[in-house]
């Protein structure tokens, strides 16, 4: 019984190890690539012992084509997207969670199908009325779109950890005629402080890693990250390791946030569906 | 002095108060998502052409009569079809077979987690860039080099149009299958052991235990994993404006690019709303007909 145990113990290991190098491979080398000169990139077979340079990191950051403004770009909206989605969200999410009002439960579910929206029937009008007032390329425009896609995932996010904080807590507080709004803010929203945290993040990423929306509704002025990585791609050139740096440069805060916040990315990303069956 | 008094004043304190706090979300909500979609609705019955802007007005149902003899149309909502399902099936196939696999790994799971967060986290127009530079370059692409080194010789991945779409769609699923895997990998993690223990006492064998007993409990799990990404899947955008532009010509142009490519390239803002409304409402009837079903069996 020893040997066929052991032997698929090395199996598993076997398809394990294949797992982890099929998934972390591409942006591992990417990291290898970003540090070999375009020279290097381009050699056959693919050299994986090379002298490493640092000059595509300074080239995508200080140089001509540096992405310094349209990480400032990516930074100035992804903030605003969150400060705004989170402002409106707690609030929403609590009274969908815990308060009994008319038409709470179709409340919900207009909350969950606007999340479900097909972002180019979304852009389109967009275009069209944010060129008729001039906000193409404006920080404005870019912020409210935004807004679409983090506001519904917000509330649904934060509806989940209202819904952990004991009824007790609550029901002492207006006791104590504190006052709803009181209760609210000095003895629910401490009990949801993780919750709100957790959102933040995830809020703060979908900004960040958003495409569609900034390639058609920004421009020069607003230019957020993933657009520009096109920077270093033209017809008639790729620069590979240039590429390759600024997407490193532009997706550390997404690696750093991902692999620090893991635990909770499986909950942040299924929480639409989980809640959206009309259980309740 | 009755008991109920309080107790009505308390739930009328209690609705104002709701309505204080969800009115301002909702009222946003209409501004910023069913508002411009009235607006996408009224753009789909005009001419719109900012091509030809002196011909623009009121167009009636011509844009949707006209998609009846569009064969781009025909073919863009064909490899919607085709997207969609290969990757959902793709997606849940390989993420419960690598979730029940490293189950039985007794350590090192917290390392596959890790890797498999990646795809994930990153930016999918990034994942688009590095597939297309890094993975699938002819020459220098790691899949090429392999291809090269087994003899199987030099392929133009995103160039060739049947290559193309098969690359997408690999795309697709190389940087979503972890997210099916971690959340049955989750999932598969709670199932009570207790049920198995039966189970072998009754000698059922691994494939009627999975058949019977894991199966039925993770269906919720696997229905929901389902309904999420084939949502994800209608609206993939970034990956493939990347990796192709939805090309070469038409062949990884799935309905979603096409919209954009008709509203955004050649200007036609009008037929790309038509087109917009049409994916809106396969994704509405889709999503019915998943939580309809979801709800069913629940």
């Amino acid at each position: 019984m020893i040997a066929p145990r052991a032997s698929r113990q090395a199996l598993l290991l076997v398809v394990a190890g294949l797992l982890v190098s099929v998934w972390a491979f591409p942006v591992l080398w990417a990291l290898l690539t970003s540090f070999k000169t375009e020279r290097d990139v381009l050699a056959y077979p693919p050299l994986l012992v090379f002298s490493p340079t640092l000059t595509n990191y300074q080239d995508v950051l200080w140089g001509p084509s540096s992405i310094l403004p349209n990480l400032w770009s990516s930074l100035v909206v992804s903030c605003a997207a969150t400060a705004l989605t989170m402002l409106f969200a707690v609030p929403a999410a609590y009274a969908l969670a815990r308060l009994r009002y008319p038409g709470r439960r179709i409340s919900g579910f207009y909350v969950l199908a606007t999340q479900m929206l097909p972002p180019v029937g979304l852009v389109i009008p967009y275009y069209l009325v944010l060129q008729r007032v001039g906000w193409l390329d404006s920080y404005s425009g870019l912020v409210t779109i935004y807004l679409t896609f983090s506001l519904p995932f917000a509330i649904w996010l934060l509806v989940s950890y209202f819904e952990d904080v004991p009824y007790e807590m609550e029901e002492a507080a207006l006791l104590d005629r504190a006052g709803r709004l009181r209760a609210l803010w000095y003895v629910i929203l401490p009990q949801v402080r993780g919750g709100m945290a957790v959102t933040t993040v995830f809020v703060f990423l979908n900004a960040w890693n958003e495409f569609m929306f900034a390639v058609v509704l920004g421009g020069n002025r607003v230019r957020p990250v993933t657009v520009a990585m096109f920077n270093f791609i033209s017809v008639e050139q790729t620069q590979w390791a240039r590429l390759a740096a600024g997407a490193m440069v532009a997706m550390a805060p997404v690696i750093i946030v991902g692999l620090l916040a893991q635990r909770h990315i499986v909950k942040g990303l299924t929480v639409g569906a989980v809640k959206g069956g009309g259980r309740r | 002095m009755s008991l109920a008094a309080p107790i009505d004043v308390m739930a009328r304190q209690e609705r104002r108060f709701a309505l204080a706090l969800f009115a301002p979300a909702f009222v946003l909500l209409l501004l910023i998502t069913t508002a411009p979609l009235i607006f996408l609705a009224w753009n789909s019955l005009q001419k719109l052409d900012m091509s030809m802007p002196w011909l623009s007005g009121f167009a009636g149902l011509d844009n949707y009569a006209k998609m009846g003899g569009d064969p781009r149309f025909w073919n863009s909502l064909a490899l919607t079809a085709v997207y969609t399902a290969s990757t959902v099936v793709l997606q849940v196939f390989i993420g419960l077979s690598l979730a029940l696999l490293v189950l039985q790994i007794p350590r090192g799971q917290a390392l596959l987690r890790v890797a498999a967060i990646l795809p994930i986290v990153l930016a999918p127009v990034v994942v688009g860039l590095f597939w297309r530079t890094l993975v699938l370059a002819p020459d220098v692409g790691l899949v090429d080099v392999v291809t090269r080194a087994l003899g199987l010789g030099s392929h133009n991945w995103l160039g060739d149009p049947q290559l193309a779409l098969i690359s997408v769609i690999a795309i697709h699923t190389w940087q979503w299958t972890p997210f099916a895997f971690l959340v049955l990998l989750a999932t598969l993690a709670t199932l009570p052991p207790d049920v198995y223990e039966a189970a072998r006492l009754d000698r059922a064998g691994p494939a009627q235990r999975f058949w019977h007993i894991t199966l039925p409990l993770i269906r919720p799990a696997v229905v929901m994993v389902v309904i999420l990404r084939t949502m994800t899947a209608l609206s993939a955008f970034a990956a493939i404006f990347a990796a192709t532009g939805g090309g070469p010509g038409t062949a990884t142009e799935i309905l979603n690019l096409y919209a954009y490519r008709t509203s955004f390239t050649e200007l036609n803002l009008g037929y790309g709303s038509a087109l917009a409304m049409v994916l809106l409402a396969i994704t509405v009837l889709i999503s019915w007909l998943l939580f309809s079903r979801r709800k069913a069996r629940a």
